[in-house]
């Protein structure tokens, strides 16, 4: 069993930014829950800043291209931790049957953003919780803790406030814009799974391997891809993770159409 | 297996120094590297027709990529050896940058100075070490850099170890290793370089192998950020500054200027008998009444309650004396002016400056600043949190300071 006091100090870090952000914008906050393994952990850790008692909605960003496995997921904890559920669809996108057979950069744009952009308008959100990391992508790597995205949605990357000691940020929102607030940035894909293990948490069934085969990262059906793994428990996740050199969104699509596309897209305001 | 917490590891230095560089090779020797991060930049360096450019896995904008240059700075995992985890951080090296490179920095506990063996030492080196020293990172190891360029002769490793240390007396710090290298071409990174044998100590990655001291356990001292509901009873929450407490001790509340019993210590589904530096916890104290955010609870020997501070301030932007700024400390805020503004300088060569009533980007400068309403602080020492603040502008960090 690892040792843990350094899970802790993850943990801390983040309970510690999730009570700042909720000082700074009280009920115009909600968290981005995907119910992958790292929002899901987001949640654990929400529930703990706030004792069990959530004072903030939870947002699923809904494509309807999500594997099954997870809408059975969002619909058993949702009930079981007793969360306020807010289910974001871009509707007009979807009537105009946009897919991702229409064209990758398009479908993330339309039916994830776009979608999220009209629940924040919609609801009046200053402020919204996403679980990104920085070793996912190294364009996600130069996040800041707080971080805005303007009424476009744009992130201004190349002028990004100063943050220090992961304690003093930048937390005024301009208009019609939104700060996302990142409270896993610290975190790695490893820490993640040592912590579901250490705080015995439950994960969608899509990370265990069946038949040889399981995902590493999950969203939706048709742009994800299983890596090869005899992985069925946590325990034996985190040992794969341990020795592996295959990088862990080496399944999804749309960050590797091509070069820049990551850095295209956010800086439109994917997540 | 035995994990160790993580050793955040800045590298600071000048332009084209080669600091992203040197990160770059260290991921790929230890094997940290993913297999798709390496088929990445291969594609973007055929793409912009140059040979195979470490820098790019930290490089990720296109825009630095194609500038040759980091804009901002970033971090990246690393396996060490022996269990030991390790997080590089990239700092820009450029001036107008300054602001990343503290960013960057504010994260570290140890620092590598590259330099390039090449060039004398340049303003950026300093002001990088200025930095290091004001943010309270005193473990310094100097990686003199492109060796490969000076054809690895001793005397060019010698003269720079001598610049360098004496600009380093002037700062105040003394960096604890000085060592040759070509990040390059992979000398003395992991292993001993053969082409200079005239080199004793050892290759970079066993360095930061070795521990490094502790910064000493200090007083209790928790900055309230927030007092939530719970089942009727108030509980304040916050992150343990320094110190640790138990249920049953007495404990002051400043600047509210009171003093009460811890009650429980509170955290989700779980009982807790203590609580130590660093952690985010609840308290409940006997009397509750007047605690809200800003106020510190604290222990033993008590900080300062005052409206005037001396300080030395690094500015980030140019600040104006008759501004409206805020001054942050923990949790604490307060409406504050800048008066006596004395002995600016400038913070590459340390020469002071003349300042009216405003000062210039990237001065130092010493202050008494003068706040609306009380605020607890205390001497700068080995970096404590009631020890350094920053001054806001429409919510914006344009200065970080420490208490004189």
């Amino acid at each position: 069993m690892a040792d843990s006091s350094y899970l802790e100090e993850l943990e801390n870090k983040s309970i510690y930014i999730i009570r700042e952000a909720y000082w700074e914008y009280g009920n115009r906050l909600a968290i981005l829950w995907s119910m992958g393994k790292d929002s899901t952990v987001l949640v654990h850790l929400i529930r703990k800043a706030f004792f069990g008692k959530v004072p903030v909605p939870f947002v699923h960003i809904d494509t309807t291209f999500k594997f099954k496995e997870i809408y059975e997921f969002r619909d058993k904890y949702t009930k079981e931790w007793g969360l306020d559920l807010i289910i974001a669809k871009n509707i007009p996108a979807l009537q105009e049957n946009i897919s991702a057979q229409t064209g990758r950069f398009n479908c993330c744009h339309a039916l994830k953003t776009e979608a999220l952009k009209q629940e924040i308008e919609k609801r009046g959100f200053k402020a919204l919780f996403l679980a990104i990391r920085r070793d996912e992508h190294a364009i996600r790597a130069k996040e800041r803790y707080f971080s805005q995205r303007d009424k476009e949605f744009r992130w201004d990357y190349q002028n990004q406030p100063l943050e220090l000691w992961s304690g003093y940020y930048k937390t005024s929102v301009q208009d019609g814009a939104h700060i996302r607030v990142h409270p896993l940035l610290h975190w790695r894909e490893i820490d993640v799974w040592r912590y579901i293990q250490r705080e015995r948490l439950p994960v969608v069934g899509l990370y265990f391997a069946k038949k040889n085969k399981r995902y590493r990262s999950i969203g939706c059906a048709c742009c994800c891809q299983p890596i090869e793994s005899k992985a069925d428990t946590v325990k034996k996740v985190i040992k794969e993770i341990e020795n592996t050199r295959i990088s862990e969104r080496s399944g999804r699509a749309q960050d590797k159409e091509k070069e820049y596309m990551m850095q295209k897209l956010r800086s439109l305001g994917y997540m | 297996m035995e994990l160790k917490k993580y050793l955040k590891v800045v590298l600071a230095g000048d332009v084209d120094a080669g600091k992203s560089t040197l990160i770059g090779r260290f991921l790929y020797e230890s094997g940290s590297l993913s297999d798709g991060a390496m088929e990445e930049i291969e594609r973007v360096c055929q793409g912009l027709s140059s040979e195979f450019e470490f820098a790019y896995l930290l490089d990720s904008f296109e825009e630095e990529r194609q500038g040759q240059l980091t804009i901002d700075t970033t971090q990246s995992f690393c396996r060490g050896k022996r269990g030991k985890q390790l997080i590089f951080i990239d700092v820009p090296g450029h001036q107008e940058l300054l602001k990343n490179m503290i960013c960057g920095s504010s994260y570290a506990e140890i620092a590598i100075l590259v330099v390039d063996a090449n060039k004398s030492i340049q303003a950026q080196t300093k002001r990088h070490l200025f930095v290091l020293e004001f943010l309270g990172v005193d473990q310094i190891i100097v990686a003199v850099n492109k060796m490969d360029a000076v054809d690895y002769k001793e005397d060019v490793f010698e003269a720079i170890t001598k610049e360098i240390n004496a600009f380093s007396a002037i700062v105040g710090i003394k960096p604890g290793y000085f060592i040759p290298l070509s990040a390059k071409n992979g000398e003395n990174m992991f292993k001993r370089s053969k082409k200079m044998p005239w080199y004793e100590g050892l290759p970079l990655a066993e360095r930061l192998d070795s521990s490094f001291k502790k910064r000493a356990i200090q007083d209790f001292r928790f900055s309230i950020q927030d007092v939530y509901e719970l089942n009727n009873k108030k509980v304040a929450v916050g992150e343990i500054i320094s110190g640790k407490i138990k249920p049953g001790q007495t404990v002051n509340i400043l600047p509210l200027n009171k003093t009460a019993r811890v009650k429980k210590i509170n955290v989700f589904n779980k009982k807790k008998s203590k609580a130590v530096a660093r952690e985010s916890i609840g308290l409940t104290l006997d009397d509750m009444s007047g605690l809200c955010r800003g106020q510190i609870i604290c222990k033993s020997s008590l900080p300062k309650v005052t409206q005037e501070v001396l300080t030395r301030i690094i500015c980030v932007r140019p600040l104006d004396i008759k501004e409206k700024m805020i001054f942050k400390c923990a949790t604490q805020e307060a409406a504050v002016c800048l008066k006596q503004i004395t002995g600016a300088r400038d913070i590459a060569t340390l020469e002071p400056r003349s300042t009216g009533t405003a000062t210039g980007q990237n001065d130092v400068i010493e202050a008494l600043l003068i706040t609306d309403t009380p605020i607890v602080v205390e001497k700068n020492k080995g970096f404590n949190g009631l020890g350094r603040f920053v001054l806001k502008v429409n919510s914006e960090i344009c200065a970080v300071g420490i208490i004189l």
